[in-house]
């Protein structure tokens, strides 16, 4: 009977979202310099639209809400997958370090690699992610316990550690740089969606799309790690094994996405904390729910941050971080 | 059930928010793209560089990009530009905007845009310009051949020339004939020594003949300056220093601790008072316009 009631609800939850998704898409669709009646919008996007429309809407504006879709889902998703693995309602991407690790990259990039600045489209994703790869193998390798296997408390505090020490490297390394690629750096480091072409969209689309569901099929041994380590092996789980690959599984989504839009904190956090409101602490119901808000959470934002303080663009992330905290914390203290 | 209505709202609001900033400043572009019907090729320039060549032909760009740390047009051509709209900094330029204009041919740097060449042929025929080659003579007399004002353009090198013989003349009487100069420029984080690349090599050690210090022909002329220490400031035994100074607090402040320290008390150029504290605008703006104002600036500095 519970079962169901939630199910229920999940769906409804889902379908509501979806709704927002669609309305806050076509906000978005109607934002950017060029003025676009929004009828002229939906004809457009159905084919009969001028050369002019099309142009800026297929060009410039799909596909940076692609972009932004994804991401999204990458980082709610990652957000609720961190937090059932290391049982800890404070993980997310940024606390756990994994973002740090991608900043220390691109700023590796930035400071060392800058004659390949031909090809940057390609080689800052693969850069970010090399670097949230290196900190999500040193935070396994610090937190591995003979015994005890990856101890979750653990993983909290040697990601806050971590990411302490990649931060100060990389403003080591970016107080060198000169004004011009310390602006980009700036920007991006704050979460400024950056990937905004079609390319950008293709080489993030695949991590996305097979990862999610990835992440979606370990829910029920997500639900048994969460009654802790003694009761998941009673309930037949390989605690070692499915955290690993639960985490690999969740380093794979962020680093992705925060190579496409930047070091966007934040999401991770508070979407599984909504969904998990919403729908209750059942990973099959709330991990989707999770990464459809995140969606929102991030189109809503770039959206936002495109259109008020136009021209000066400013990036999602400061916005993500502007909402979203007063947000979480009137949930906080509203807590029943 | 209330809090659902609450994160409702707060949605809510937010759309419509975001929906009130995007009308107004659409508005205001809108204005800007109706008033220019002159037979004038309606150009959109990606380079603030290539924005000044064309006013100094008297050409007035319908959009141009802006200075990337000024966030506006450069201060010395601000007045000329008022119809001009803005497209954002050279290495982001706001493509929505330049679709907005529908410009008749897009004039960019190789150097900052060569990579997104297609996008902007997409939109309207592309000019590339390159212009670390060649001088801004060069780039100014291809400018007046596209938009058949060549005529301006030998105009305009002819009255720098002579400029730069008065100015020639005056530095001579001030330093004396071969004087050794270079050029450092002061900023909160660092101190550079400027090379003999563009923006002030081609102007100081071509245009004005002077000869360059010791040791700044050996830096690395592909670069525009290189940082060094203070302590190497006397090994360049320069006779005159050109003194780049933002006029922000924090460039000024470094300036007056520089201007403190005793290693630039005992330069040559300190003690025979030649030391030239120039803004970053115009000399900073390697184009015609910019190097024209430069030299008007650099004759009131010697005639003094």
């Amino acid at each position: 009977m519970k079962f169901d009631l939630r199910s229920t609800r999940t769906f409804k939850t889902a379908l509501v979202l979806v709704l927002i998704n669609f309305i806050v898409i076509l906000i978005s669709f109607n934002t950017g310099s060029l003025r676009i009646a929004p009828t002229e919008v939906i004809l457009t996007l159905f084919g009969f639209g001028d050369d002019k429309t099309s142009l800026v809407l297929f060009e410039y504006r799909l596909p940076r809400i692609i972009i932004t879709i994804l991401a999204g889902i990458g980082l709610g998703v990652s957000g609720a997958l961190l937090q059932g693995v290391s049982r800890n309602p404070l993980a997310d991407p940024g606390i756990l370090g994994l973002h740090a690790g991608a900043s220390f990259g691109l700023i590796m990039f930035v400071t060392y690699f800058h004659s390949l600045n031909d090809n940057a489209a390609l080689l800052i994703p693969l850069f970010t992610f090399s670097g949230g790869l290196l900190t999500a193998i040193i935070i396994i390798l610090l937190t591995y316990d003979r015994y005890k296997g990856i101890l979750p408390i653990r993983l909290i505090l040697v990601g806050i550690a971590i990411s302490a020490c990649f931060n100060a490297v990389t403003l080591f390394l970016s107080l060198r740089l000169d004004e011009d690629t310390y602006t980009f750096a700036s920007r991006w480091l704050v979460g400024n969606v950056w990937g905004r072409e079609w390319i950008h969209v293709i080489a993030l689309l695949p991590w996305i799309v097979t990862l999610t569901p990835l992440g979606w099929l370990q829910s029920r041994k997500l639900d048994a790690l969460s009654f802790g380590d003694n009761t998941a092996v009673g309930l037949g789980v390989s605690v070692l094994r499915s955290r690993l690959s639960i985490l690999a599984v969740a380093v794979a989504l962020s680093s992705a996405s925060v190579a496409m839009v930047g070091g966007i904190g934040f999401i991770g956090l508070v979407a599984p904390h909504l969904a998990r409101r919403l729908v209750g602490p059942r990973h099959q119901n709330f991990l989707p729910v999770a990464g459809l808000l995140g969606m929102v959470i991030l189109v809503l934002s770039d959206t936002i941050g495109r259109s008020i303080f136009q021209p000066n663009a400013i990036p999602a992330g400061i916005v993500v971080a502007a909402i979203g905290g007063p947000y979480f914390l009137y949930l906080l203290t509203k807590t029943k | 059930m209330k809090k659902k209505l609450v994160m409702l709202i707060t949605v809510m609001l937010l759309l419509t928010l975001s929906a009130c900033g995007q009308t107004a400043t659409n508005d205001s572009k809108a204005t800007n793209t109706n008033n220019k019907e002159n037979e004038d090729p309606r150009i959109a320039s990606l380079s603030i560089h290539l924005t000044n060549d064309l006013l100094a032909l008297g050409i007035t760009p319908v959009g141009s990009v802006v200075g990337g740390e000024l966030k506006d047009f450069l201060p010395h051509v601000k007045d000329q530009l008022k119809d001009t709209t803005k497209l954002g900094p050279a290495k982001d330029p706001d493509m929505e905007a330049l679709i907005a204009l529908e410009p008749s041919v897009i004039y960019v740097d190789k150097g900052i845009s060569g990579e997104d060449t297609s996008k902007y042929e997409d939109i309207a025929p592309t000019e590339s310009f390159n212009l670390d080659e060649g001088t801004w003579r060069d780039h100014l007399k291809t400018i007046g051949k596209l938009v058949d004002r060549e005529q301006e353009a030998e105009e305009f090198i002819t009255n720098y020339e002579t400029l730069t013989n008065e100015v020639k003349t005056l530095a001579a009487d001030e330093l004396g004939e071969n004087s050794k100069v270079m050029a450092i420029r002061v900023t909160a984080k660092e101190l550079r020594v400027f090379t003999t690349k563009r923006p002030l090599g081609p102007i100081l050690f071509e245009d004005l003949g002077f000869k360059p210090a010791a040791g700044i022909e050996e830096l690395d002329s592909t670069q525009p300056y290189e940082v060094i220490s203070q302590e190497l400031l006397p090994d360049f035994d320069a006779d005159a220093i050109f003194v780049v100074v933002n006029s922000d607090d924090e460039a000024q402040t470094a300036f007056k601790q520089l201007e403190e320290s005793p290693i630039y008390q005992g330069l040559k150029a300190v003690k025979n008072k030649h030391v030239y504290v120039v803004s970053d605008q115009p000399w900073l703006d390697y184009s015609a316009l910019g190097n024209k104002l430069a030299l008007e600036e650099a004759k009131e500095l010697f005639s003094k």
